[in-house]
């Protein structure tokens, strides 16, 4: 009888907050649409480009149809130096320029080894990258052309013509991700990271608000109630919402935003569920830290950036500080983020995550110790005096 | 009015000495975050890159390849495999970024003159690892390769410069115009920074004048007259240290670690102020929607939290859809980090940054319902 009545009471103190309700409600809902926004068209293409062919030859020509033809590229201005060129790239008109030299069919046919040359704004680098693999693509089988070309003059039939391009290929060949969608980079582990913060945003007001109270004297469930009813309360009431959540996000928004699914339904709900009540039990315990209902939001927002990029999703591993990885293990989204992204994203097994599996309920049993710990001594510290 | 506003300065000012959490918003907390964000990049280039190996010829021409890929700096040959299923077991559990499957009678194809085909299979979930991989191993084989046919050509021809001219007869010469280095830390950090930065802008803002409120001082704090004035008297210390704090990560990029600085330093530090107080001019507004502070503080998170997705320096905006456009006009960072890379980058004319100013700038307008809002709320 006595836990219904502190639920009821938690419950009361969590829904009648807007600011917990905006946050682990409203929040959760409208991330879930923006953040993959930018990224909605998947990956690179159509990057304008401007052309400077000093040369007007047929072969010239060739290669400026080869590069119009590659995905990446389009060559959208024809300049007459790289001058008028590279001002177009400052205006940001165009974002590369590729010059043919004078004399290029010339020194070809001399066999010269003439250079196109390819300048692109590296300040961005999925648009650097784009043109440099089209532009590669396209000169390189122009260049293949030619090759065979002056073999067969040579007399070399067609065929050893072609293999005499060069002795062995490199064929590159996804992983996962087929199609270098960059929903698919960036989305599965933001997703991850968003259901951390806002639920560690909402228990973050909420223990920094019942601190306020019990600092003001206030009366309430949060002076005398059993902890234990209290911290199973929010086990229960956020692990309902975040669990309904998770589906959302999992289930209807990566359908809806064409994320892969690899990972069977009952191991992504396995990892979940570890995941969710490690950072219930993180949130308990921040909320347990803050002395006032204010301070939660600021701290959550200012690690989000540096949490997601300490993972080593988008930046290797192996080129962060060492300390920075250890550090980042104790937060729930680390070990979330790489168990999900192995499961679900490159299909592994359940027992290649084992050891993020672990780690997350090691938090959760930890972080409620420590949250227990810190709500006691928090009422023993108000009540008292 | 003069006086309410300097009065209003150092008011806040004496509060921020009085506040430890104010003070940290100011200083402590963005330093470390910037600082955390520093280190991760700080090395800027990734080295040793691991990948598994399956080496199906075990021939002298497949080993020199492997020795090729593993003397490069990006990548690093951390194991040999059996066969492709253990590989990609191995790159399942993340301990590698991708496989090479050297083909059996690699050697003997290659002198048969049946060009055989060196497999990579890269890690594509991790875009940014997959083409660090993808360009070093690219460059690598062809290099390798051209080695082979090198040594072929010259058996035949007894001719060096005839024997380069036919392993490649059009040259590609490639120029990263700006970030010459390509150098990611500059690249990331350049906009991960101003996109902490914001966040605490609008922080500290709204803290200031959610404090005032919820302690219930405001009509005491305001009284009657010179509302305006003191509203600006109260957000200029704000508007002091952060953009000082701007400019000193951007003399910290550009002056201290060496990159260069193309244009002019004044025209972005003026930007960065111009920013500064659009960011909290629209800190305002949130709080005027309720004069709530914690729900100000909910609607300046979600409003500044996604920022850096949108600024279009990881993925770009020419491939971005119209409401992801229109969500990056209204976030006065992305028209900054724009002119922040035109100068420091292209050394753009300042009579080409007119309309960024501009744009962010008109941001300011919104000061005109906030304090219409503030004067109604305080006549009540």
């Amino acid at each position: 009888m006595r836990f219904l009545e502190v639920f009821s009471s938690e419950a009361k103190l969590i829904f009648t907050d807007v600011a917990i309700v905006l946050t682990i409600i409203g929040g959760v809902i409208l991330y879930a649409f923006l953040y993959p926004q930018p990224y909605s068209s998947q990956s690179v293409s159509g990057l304008s480009v401007s052309f400077v062919d000093l040369d007007k030859s047929k072969v010239s020509r060739e290669i400026a149809f080869k590069l119009n033809a590659t995905p990446q590229i389009t060559i959208t201005r024809n300049d007459m130096s790289e001058r008028d060129a590279k001002e177009a790239l400052v205006k940001g008109e165009v974002k590369a320029i590729i010059i043919i030299p004078q004399n290029f069919s010339k020194d070809l046919t001399l066999g010269l080894s003439p250079t196109v040359a390819v300048g692109a704004d590296s300040s961005y680098f999925l648009i650097y990258g784009a043109v440099l693999e089209g532009a590669m693509k396209s000169v390189l089988t122009q260049s293949a052309g030619i090759k065979v070309a002056k073999i067969m003059i040579g007399g070399t039939p067609m065929v050893g013509a072609i293999d005499a391009y060069t002795p062995y290929i490199l064929q590159t060949m996804n992983l996962f991700n087929k199609n270098n969608s960059y929903t698919q980079y960036v989305i599965p582990a933001v997703y991850i990271i968003i259901l951390q913060q806002t639920m560690l945003i909402g228990l973050g007001i909420l223990g920094g608000g019942v601190n306020e109270r019990l600092r003001r004297k206030e009366k309430g469930h949060y002076s005398d109630a059993p902890i234990w009813m209290m911290m199973s309360s929010r086990y229960i009431i956020f692990g309902l919402i975040f669990f309904v959540h998770m589906l959302f996000y999992f289930g209807f928004s990566f359908s809806f935003f064409e994320v892969t699914h690899l990972a069977k339904i009952s191991d992504i709900l396995n990892l979940g569920l570890a995941f969710i009540t490690a950072s219930i039990s993180f949130g308990i315990f921040l909320g347990a830290l803050f002395n006032s209902r204010e301070i939660a939001t600021p701290v959550i927002l200012f690690s989000s950036l540096p949490l997601v990029f300490s993972v080593g999703f988008i930046w290797p591993q192996e080129a962060i500080p060492e300390f920075i990885q250890d550090i980042s293990i104790l937060i729930p989204s680390t070990s979330a983020m790489q168990g999900f992204l192995r499961l679900n994203q490159m299909g592994a097994e359940f027992s290649a995550i084992l050891p993020q599996f672990g780690i997350l309920w090691l938090q959760a049993l930890i972080y409620a110790i420590l949250g227990y710990y810190y709500i006691n001594k928090n009422r023993k510290k108000y009540v008292k005096n | 009015m003069f006086k309410a506003l300097s009065d209003a300065f150092f008011v806040e000012l004496s509060e921020i000495k009085n506040s430890l959490y104010k003070l940290l918003l100011l200083t402590l907390l963005p330093i470390f975050s910037f600082a955390l964000m520093i280190l991760i990049f700080y090395q800027g280039v990734a080295f040793e890159l691991p990948i598994t190996v399956v080496d199906n010829d075990k021939s002298e021409l497949s080993r020199k390849l492997l020795f090729n890929i593993d003397a490069s700096p990006t990548v690093k040959i951390a194991s040999q495999s059996l066969n492709a299923k253990d590989a990609v077991e191995l790159v399942k559990s993340s301990s590698v970024y991708g496989v090479i499957i050297i083909p059996s009678h690699f050697q003997r194809d290659i002198l048969q003159r049946t060009q055989p085909k060196v497999i990579a299979m890269l890690n594509a979930q991790y875009i940014l690892i997959g083409k660090i991989l993808t360009g070093s191993l690219v460059e690598t084989v062809a290099y390798s390769a051209a080695e082979v046919e090198f040594m072929e050509d010259l058996v035949i021809t007894q001719n060096s410069d005839s024997a380069l001219n036919t392993i490649s007869p059009i040259g590609l010469q490639i120029t990263p115009f700006f970030n010459t280095y390509e150098n990611y830390f500059l690249f990331l950090v350049s906009a991960l920074l101003p996109s902490i930065w914001q966040i605490f802008i609008v922080i500290a803002t709204i803290v200031s004048f959610g404090t005032l409120f919820k302690e219930k001082k405001e009509q005491e704090y305001f009284g009657t007259t010179n509302i305006t004035a003191k509203i600006i008297g109260k957000m200029l210390p704000y508007t002091f240290v952060y953009t000082l704090m701007g400019a000193l990560f951007l003399f910290y990029i550009y002056g201290t670690l060496g990159w260069y600085f193309e244009g002019s330093f004044s025209v972005t530090i003026f930007g960065m102020f111009l920013t500064v107080v659009a960011y909290q001019v629209i800190a305002l507004l949130f709080f005027v929607t309720g004069f709530d502070y914690a729900r100000a503080l909910s609607l300046g998170a979600v409003y500044t939290a996604p920022a850096f997705a949108f600024l279009g320096v990881t993925f770009p905006i020419y491939n971005m859809n119209s409401f992801a456009l229109f969500w990056r006009d209204i976030l006065p960072i992305s028209h900054y980090v724009e002119l922040q890379i035109s100068q420091a980058n292209y050394g753009a004319d300042v009579f080409f940054e007119g309309d960024k100013l501009l744009f962010i700038g008109a941001f300011w307008l919104l000061f005109i319902p906030v304090i219409v809002r503030f004067k109604s709320r305080l006549s009540l």
